[in-house]
């Protein structure tokens, strides 16, 4: 047993530290330190910087043109990206769907899809929620039918997140009613261009449209856009949600926040307050906790053994504790956090913010966000769904 | 970065496991705790596996083993909620190792080790809570000789240990000492303490006294540091076991016509039983890795954990005893005897609060296990 990271670890880690520093924008670090909007020009330049590295692809294997990293580098590369401030990777294209392709497409398609998403240029969203089918995944019902060499799609996806930029959707469609709800699903890739798809924005309780709902209407679709064989979607999705266990804890980017936390408690002037401050102590912990968490399953990836006890534990944790951070920083602020000026969310703005402090202007529209964290990627009530499967039989 | 254990590691476990399991039933043990609770015998079989010179160096005739070995020992024994107090054998030996002279080191280690001495921190004040220099104990030296006057509370088995490791005000600075408890000017009071176990009031007259070191502060809070990461491990061991309890009962347990592990509502309450678990089992990994770094780093790592431990350990309590249901209240049924041990240890070594208030003052700008 051993706390510290190998040498050779290290030196990995100051590598990328380096690198990042030197190439990661201050325009768009400054947005992130400070939770300003970042817009899709932000993620998508961002993207194509790691995509020229070979790096957005960076959970890649290197036959498809990945650096090839163990857990523990992916880990290391993830932290150093958020610490410093970079945005978070959308991982619609190369976090999903590309493993799903590598694993079950055919050489056509690995050949077709993976460079655009590798480099940045191609914008992914993801296709899997409906109206009627939130935790309930299988019961989804948007149809493809078979018409000689090309499926035509009808329904209707929901909560696709950054979808008004979209420009390829990756989708669980019921292609058989028959057996199980799973057996009936498949996985097909549409082109968001294709004519009869419409793309109609939700505006969330933080006045942003950060998801979308997403149309088909008589789609025509490719077969040739079928991953892997028709009705065995619902083993591929799972492939893909056994991907990437420990980022979905994102205790880098908490650990990010909870520095940025002691920053406005200490601008506010409750820092030295004992019952503010001791909120503050007792969310230290819980990061320290989780990330010792995220370390053990790392471990356990590295020497090949099985973690699956404790892997379900870190999304109800991770998502706990970055609503926890949002909740303190909005509080740090108290009434100054109520004024809605949407101009003070944009990089700057050189008004005069009630109170005085600009950087109160996000937490709220923050603190409503990340209400979403404990209730997509599966409920947490899901979630305790599966911990307690394990635990109890 | 490195979760595994060696085969040492998990051969060691195994031999805990087996003694705890054959040698430590629950008769045996509600024997124990109603003959006064603490077994000398009992002791002796764990001083006979070896581990009672875990953390003695081999050339005084211990294991010289580190806070992993403690660890795993700890957590074990934590299974069995085993009454005898070895986690001061864990701490009399790294404090006599790393601090006293060689005379005293020489004349006690070796019987630490074989378990025929038991060495006991005896540092609780009433007035003093945790505040080490709040002690009230002072000691007086003529000559190389000292004697300490002042009284200590709750001290781990302290009518039957050998010796004492006791802090005391010299000069206006804390010095750590240790007295024999047959000295002359020694009185002990023991009594049964909630976990089943023992403890003792001691009382020190005029009490002839040897000079471990003089910078007590520094040995004390090591000390306790120690202790806090054996408490970390041993609540470990016994939530892990608190929990597989509550499934195994949960599994077996039928109303309405079912297994009551079938409704919703109580399954997730196991699932943040687990959650609990693990994240006290990763911070008591976080306990024993720190415990060799330097003293402030040290500090605030310990704090973190036995902060994490205290709301584990209530939580896991707590909801064992509920989902037992009525069942959970009685003094047959086992579970309540893990309660009760998890409530005593979340007091042992600075209840939660107190760590609370130690990562608070103690927090820095930077965040995470690294920083």
């Amino acid at each position: 047993m051993d706390l510290a990271f190998t040498p050779e670890e290290q030196a990995f880690r100051e590598e990328i530290r380096a690198w990042v520093r030197a190439n990661l924008p201050a325009d768009i670090s400054h947005k992130v330190h400070n939770a300003l909007r970042l817009t899709r020009d932000d993620m998508q330049r961002w993207a194509k910087i790691l995509g020229k590295k070979g790096w957005l692809g960076h959970g890649w294997p290197k036959e498809f043109g990945g650096p090839g990293w163990n857990a523990v580098q992916k880990h290391l590369f993830e932290e150093e990206c958020a610490l410093a401030g970079a945005p978070r990777v959308v991982p619609f294209g190369p976090v999903m769907v590309a493993p799903v392709i590598m694993a079950f497409g055919t050489p056509e398609q690995q050949k077709r899809f993976l460079p655009g998403i590798a480099s940045g240029e191609v914008w992914w969203s993801q296709g899997y929620s409906e109206p009627g089918s939130g935790s309930d995944l299988a019961s989804v019902k948007c149809r493809a039918e078979r018409q000689g060499d090309k499926y035509i799609v009808n329904g209707q996806k929901t909560w696709t997140t950054l979808g008004q930029y979209g420009e390829w959707i990756f989708c669980l469609v019921r292609t058989s009613n028959e057996g199980k709800p799973q057996t009936g699903i498949s996985f097909l890739l549409v082109d968001m261009k294709s004519p009869g798809v419409t793309v109609r924005p939700i505006v969330l309780l933080d006045g942003e449209a950060e998801v979308n709902e997403v149309w088909f209407d008589n789609v025509e679709v490719p077969a040739e856009n079928l991953i892997g064989e028709e009705n065995k979607g619902w083993t591929y999705a799972k492939h893909l949600l056994s991907h990437e266990r420990t980022n979905i804890a994102d205790v880098n980017r908490a650990k990010r926040e909870l520095e940025r936390l002691k920053r406005i408690a200490k601008a506010e002037g409750v820092y030295d307050d004992p019952r503010f401050r001791d909120e503050i102590a007792k969310l230290e912990v819980d990061v320290v906790a989780l990330e010792m968490l995220v370390l053990r399953v790392l471990s356990a990836e590295k020497s090949g053994k099985n973690s699956l006890d404790i892997a379900g534990l870190l999304k109800i944790r991770g998502s706990e504790i970055q609503q926890r951070y949002s909740e303190l920083m909005m509080l740090a602020a108290g009434p100054f956090s109520l004024p809605l000026i949407e101009e003070a969310m944009e990089a700057g703005w050189q008004g005069d913010f009630p109170g005085g402090l600009a950087g109160d202007a996000p937490l709220a529209s923050t603190y409503f966000n990340l209400r979403k964290t404990t209730i997509y990627g599966g409920s947490n009530e899901v979630q305790r769904n599966i911990v307690s499967q394990v635990v109890l039989g | 970065m490195d979760f595994d254990f060696t085969d040492d590691q998990e051969q060691l476990r195994d031999a805990v496991r087996k003694w705890v399991d054959k040698g430590y039933g629950f008769e045996r043990r509600r024997g124990i705790a109603k003959a006064g609770g603490f077994s000398r015998e009992a002791y002796g079989q764990i001083a006979e596996l070896g581990l009672t010179g875990l953390y003695i160096p081999e050339a005084d005739g211990g294991l010289g083993m580190g806070p992993v070995e403690g660890m795993v020992v700890m957590e074990e024994l934590g299974r069995g909620i085993v009454l005898e107090p070895f986690a001061q054998a864990l701490i009399a030996g790294a404090v006599l190792s790393g601090y006293a002279p060689a005379a005293l080191k020489a004349a006690w280690l070796p019987n630490i080790a074989s378990g025929q001495a038991l060495v006991v921190l005896a540092h609780q004040e009433r007035a003093a809570r945790y505040d080490f220099e709040k002690c009230q104990a002072t000691a007086t030296a003529a000559g190389d000789a000292w004697t300490l006057d002042g009284g200590k509370s709750i001290v781990p088995a302290g009518d039957q240990a050998e010796a004492f490791i006791v802090p005391a005000m010299a000069k206006g600075k804390l010095a750590l000492f240790l007295v024999e408890r047959t000295a002359t000017g020694v009185a002990t009071r023991g009594y049964g303490t909630q976990d089943g176990g023992r403890a003792a009031e001691l009382t020190l007259k005029n009490a002839p006294a040897s000079l471990l070191t003089l910078d007590g502060l520094t040995a004390l809070a090591h000390a306790v540091d120690i202790g806090i990461a054996a408490t970390c491990a041993e609540a470990v061991g016994v939530m892990d076991k608190t929990l597989s309890i509550t499934v195994e009962y949960m599994n077996t347990r039928k109303q309405f016509g079912v297994a009551i592990s079938s409704f919703q509502a109580l399954r997730h309450r196991v699932a943040d039983m687990k959650m609990q678990l693990e994240l006290a089992r990763s911070m008591s990994y976080y306990a024993s890795l720190k415990l060799n770094a330097p003293a402030d780093e040290r500090r605030r790592a310990l704090a973190r954990a036995k902060y994490q431990l205290g709301v584990s350990m209530r939580f896991v309590g707590q909801q064992a005893v509920q989902l037992h249901g009525g069942i959970g209240v009685t003094d047959e049924y086992i579970v309540s005897h893990y309660f009760k041990k998890l409530t005593q240890l979340e007091m042992t070594f600075g209840d939660t609060l107190h760590h609370l208030g130690e990562v608070s003052s103690r927090m820095q700008d930077t965040a995470g296990v690294f920083a």
